[in-house]
């Protein structure tokens, strides 16, 4: 049993591509954690997505022993967290499993947005920051600039900033030591009624559950009754134990360590990340603070692009629901597309980490509707309905109000930008709140904005227009009222539901104008005239038709040519199958994906 | 002037006795002649260059003998195999069936007289080059007649392409016989029943050079008109110049789904039309009472026979298409032995789409019960709204807006399900 001033739980936070995993890499090499001979890189991230795209999607933790400059073994924990803004919820609890987080930044690239927010999220939960430059080995490296960027955030000195290079394993060990000296100890309660602090959970399909946990008073051993204070499901410890990286089991996890825990539950939704586990016969009055169930914020339907295969797409939901308690879906049938689900995800990068998932492991072609936010909308008898999809808008003459989600952003630029920037926020309905120098080259500007326009197209825009130097990140910040309507496109008078939309008024038009013209162009002649239009409820604001054919018969078929004839004709046939029906309209898949994946340019100009 | 009967009594047989489609004891015989002077250049027919005669003459006369000797066999073996009655019709079709001469098409009909029924109609392909005063006074005489003893002319169908001399020449077709010439001498002579074949669609066939062949057959007024729209075939000789003409659009024939092609198209419908042509055919056109009994039968999906190399036959559920080449099929038969073909087995549904489509493109009424197990009714009913179909007591129509559409329309009109089973 190590003693609590032997444990030191840290994390390392950081934009993303600054290294985080590389230095995660070095550090369980040089404490020898992993042999060298099973080393691979990023070894903490498991799943193929997160080492292919090199991005964290799941919290890992693992316990290294260190033998520090002063001759004692410490135990240390490290947890690795996702660093995209829409785990921003996971993130913060894994801060609240630490005392202390190794803030990285690339030297190359300096303090960016994620910095910013991750630094902010450690400091709310009082953790010790150790400032680390990393990739000093570098020529494109600007240690002096970037070390001011890291004073600017977090007031430390020249001596209290790290320079090293995870790459090369340069000052590495002096990561370590700061670990050790400048973390302080966990403190909790070993004699008081358990608890911890399930800061990510894993789905096991032999097992069920494995949550991830902080003791932070008391221990806890194999076959202890537990419960878990949100949902007061009760359970028995089967198996805990830590990660060395791999699951190690022991006897006991004592205060102040990380670990995890199996209990017989199977559900991930009763095992929550942020809840707290305690004693069932001896209680802690109270559950460790922060827990919030967190909602999905950016809604898409997924359908399958054969229709039969419905069943296995809402399967392959099942199963990643499992690993995944933010995934929401529900079936959804669309004249258009067939039956498919209405999907709510964090943010656009889970959405788009769920949908390769269902792709590329269970081998799925997918639909994705244009993505959409939660409106509320206000009838004038007062109630509210929730809208994740168009098609549940109420008419617009019952409608008082709507609200739309509204999100805080900061935005991170050379200061050369900040005209750009000013410029790309108005168009997006932005309001300005202030901007401040982090140094001379570097502006944080903040701003609050619909969360429509960032699932529209936001970040694609700031990337561009700023090539590439713009970051992002962005926080919750409830609802507000916009002149909004939705937004019909009617194929020979049917409304298409897959093609409905729900945008600012002044935008309709364009909009209506663009996807009209996007759809013609797509859909090809029918036998009859059609019109295609888009319509704010009985109003058409934009009109184009798609013409007859004129003539499509073969000149010749005598005797010899009827069986040629024949098989050409149900051949086309046969070539109908990827036409979507639609009333009396043929409408071929490829013009919706076309009209749901409008380029952005296309959207507004 | 006995042609007014050519197709009024099998009319009215045909309307009051529908059974499946190909069921039926066999009335229509087609024969494929096999050669050409030359190969047009859009052409994929099966035949065979065989020169203007010439220092090869003997060689030739000797293949053509073995032909019509290859079709008097393969006649008796078919007629042995089938239910063959007195036949309503025979199509000398090719290649250039007026090749063979007056002498060697006279054995052919000699070999068919005893089987036709007195008001048969008998039909020979002809080429203008081949047209001349002897084969004039042949053709005005060549059918039986109404009695025993009468003869009568057989129907020519003559194979002009275009008026124009330049038109021709793009589809390589360089004999300098003048086609009106040669309508003339056949029509003086005494040929009751004449029928031009023409192409439209050709590269370099402006607007202008259309109207002057719209004109120049009203003019004729010929008892038919076949006006078929040009269709480059990959492996041709006109595809692989036009592949090399390249990006010169001038030298290129305008898509098929183009609306210049359509335009061109509705012209010649609507010009022969309102000079009182019956549209009976999506390529065809005829005078009140001209039809080509054989091909409406054939689009009737009537069961007929086909004799020749690369002939095809379709009798009940069986349709079998002979091998492309004259030399081994007439060694075959001439070894008492049947042609190399290929048979196909046609079931129920492949025969009532058959037969759908087909009626489609001669805008005749089906009765829905023929076709029900292949037909998607709702789509009927919204091309019945688009005014594409009528449907009628039972009965499914394909009307003239819809003929102009007739592929798409029988795509759509097909019953979703697997075709192939």
């Amino acid at each position: 049993m190590t003693p609590l001033d032997h444990i030191r739980n840290f994390s390392i936070i950081a934009h993303i591509d600054h290294g985080k995993s590389t230095l995660a890499d070095r550090i369980l090499e040089r404490t020898g954690t992993v042999a060298a001979r099973d080393m691979k890189e990023q070894l903490l991230d498991k799943m193929e997505l997160e080492r292919e795209r090199g991005i964290t999607i799941k919290s890992q933790a693992v316990r290294i022993s260190y033998t520090a400059a002063d001759g004692q073994t410490y135990q240390l924990n490290l947890i690795d967290t996702p660093g995209h803004v829409d785990f921003t919820y996971e993130v913060s609890r894994s801060l609240a499993a630490c005392e202390g987080a190794v803030l990285l930044v690339d030297a190359t690239q300096g303090v960016e947005a994620q910095t910013v927010a991750n630094a902010y999220l450690a400091i709310d939960n009082d953790l010790e920051i150790i400032p680390v430059l990393n990739k000093i080995d570098l020529p494109a490296s600007n240690v002096p600039e970037a070390e001011l960027e890291l004073h600017e955030l977090t007031g430390a000195t020249h001596d209290e900033i790290l320079a090293v290079s995870a790459k090369t394993g340069e000052g590495v060990d002096d990561v370590l030591e700061a670990v050790v000296t400048r973390t302080p100890p966990p403190t909790g309660d070993p004699a008081a009624p358990p608890r911890a602090l399930i800061f990510d959970s894993e789905y096991d399909q032999y097992r069920g559950v494995i949550a991830y946990v902080r003791v932070v008073d008391g221990r806890f051993s194999r076959r202890q009754l537990v419960r878990l204070m949100s949902t007061g499901q009760d359970a028995e410890i089967e198996e805990l134990g830590f990660f060395h990286p791999s699951m190690t089991p022991a006897d006991h996890l004592e205060t102040g360590e990380v670990g995890y825990i199996i209990t017989g539950v199977k559900d991930v939704a009763q095992v929550r990340v942020g809840d707290t586990i305690t004693d069932k016969k001896r209680p802690a009055g109270e559950a460790l603070p922060g827990y919030k169930v967190v909602q999905p914020m950016v809604f898409t339907g997924l359908f399958p692009t054969e229709g039969d295969k419905f069943e296995e797409l809402r399967d392959a939901l099942e199963k990643l629901k499992l690993n995944d308690a933010a995934l929401l879906y529900e079936p959804e049938s669309s004249v258009a597309l067939g039956f498919g689900f209405r999907c709510g995800f964090l943010g656009l990068l889970h959405m788009d980490i769920v949908r390769e998932r269902l792709e590329r492991e269970y081998g799925l072609e997918l639909i994705t509707t244009m993505p959409s936010v939660e409106y509320h909308a206000y009838r004038t008898n007062g109630e509210m309905t929730v809208v994740r999809n168009p098609s549940q808008m109420p008419d617009a003459t019952h409608i008082e109000r709507i609200e739309e989600p509204y999100v805080s952003a900061s935005i991170l630029v050379p200061s050369e930008f900040v005209g750009t920037i000013m410029e790309l926020c108005q168009g997006r309905r932005a309001d300005f709140v202030d901007m401040k120098y982090l140094s001379p080259e570097r502006v944080e500007m903040h701003y609050k904005l619909p969360l429509a326009e960032i699932v529209l197209d936001f970040f694609d825009q700031l990337k561009t227009r700023t090539r590439g130097y713009a970051s992002l990140d962005y926080d919750y910040s409830g609802y507000r009222a916009s002149d909004l309507v939705k937004l019909d496109i009617l194929l020979a008078g049917e409304p298409v539901d897959a093609l409905s939309l729900i945008i600012p008024r002044e935008k309709a038009h364009l909009r209506g104008k663009a996807l009209v013209t996007k759809l013609r162009q797509k859909i090809p002649r029918q036998l009859f005239e059609v019109p295609v239009q888009a319509a704010i409820g009985n109003k058409v604001v934009a009109r184009e038709t798609v013409k007859a054919v004129r003539k499509d018969v073969t000149a010749k078929c005598y005797g010899g040519d009827i069986s040629r004839k024949r098989k050409l004709l149900e051949k086309q046939k046969e070539g109908k199958k990827r036409m979507k029906q639609l009333g009396v309209v043929e409408v071929p898949q490829e013009a919706f994906l076309a009209v749901l994946e409008l380029e952005p340019g296309d959207k507004d100009r | 002037m006995n042609a007014g009967r050519d197709e009024a009594a099998p009319k009215a047989a045909a309307a009051a006795w529908a059974p499946a489609p190909f069921e039926g004891p066999v009335r229509h015989i087609y024969v494929h002649v096999p050669f050409c002077r030359a190969r047009c250049d859009y052409c994929d027919f099966a035949s065979e260059a065989v020169g203007a005669g010439g220092r090869a003459g003997a060689e030739v006369a000797r293949r053509l003998d073995a032909y019509v000797d290859g079709v008097v066999a393969e006649w008796e073996r078919e007629r042995a195999a089938h239910d063959v009655r007195r036949l309503h019709t025979l199509y000398l079709g090719g290649g250039t069936p007026s090749l063979l001469g007056p002498e060697r098409l006279e054995r052919l009909l000699e070999l068919f007289r005893p089987h036709l029924t007195p008001h048969a109609e008998v039909t020979v392909e002809t080429n203008p080059e081949d047209v001349d005063e002897s084969y004039a006074a042949w053709a005005a005489a060549a059918a039986p007649g109404p009695a025993p003893g009468v003869r009568r002319g057989v129907r020519v169908s003559l194979g002009v392409q275009s008026f124009s001399a330049a038109l021709r020449a793009v589809l390589g077709r360089t004999a300098r016989a003048d086609p009106v010439e040669a309508f003339g001498r056949l029509r003086a002579a005494g040929v009751a029943s004449l029928g031009l074949d023409l192409i439209h669609g050709i590269p370099g066939q402006t607007p202008e050079l259309l109207g002057a062949d719209i004109a120049t057959v009203l003019d004729l007024r010929p008892d038919r008109v076949s006006w078929y729209e040009l269709d480059v075939i990959e492996g041709t000789a006109l595809a692989a110049r036009l592949a090399a003409a390249g990006g010169d659009p001038s030298a290129m024939p305008a898509d098929p789904m183009d609306d210049v092609r359509a335009a061109g198209y509705r012209r010649i419908v609507r010009g022969l039309s309102r000079a009182g042509y019956d549209w009976y055919e999506v390529s065809n056109f005829a005078l009140p009472g001209r039809k080509a009994r054989h091909n409406v039968a054939v689009w009737r999906a009537r069961p007929y026979l086909g004799l020749g190399p690369a002939a095809v036959s379709t009798v009940g559920a069986t349709r079998r298409t002979n091998a492309a080449g004259t030399a081994a099929w007439a060694a075959a038969l001439a070894a008492g032995e049947a042609p190399p073909r290929v048979e196909e087995a046609l079931d129920a549904a492949t025969r009532a789409r058959e037969r759908l489509f087909l009626a489609a493109r001669c805008g005749e009424r089906v009765p829905l019960a023929e076709v029900a197990a292949v037909i998607d009714q709702t789509a009927a009913r919204t091309f019945a709204q688009a005014g594409l179909v009528s449907l009628h007591s039972g009965t499914i129509r394909v009307t003239r807006k819809g003929r102009h559409v007739a592929d798409q329309l029988c795509v759509r009109l097909f019953r979703d399900q697997r075709l192939r089973e």
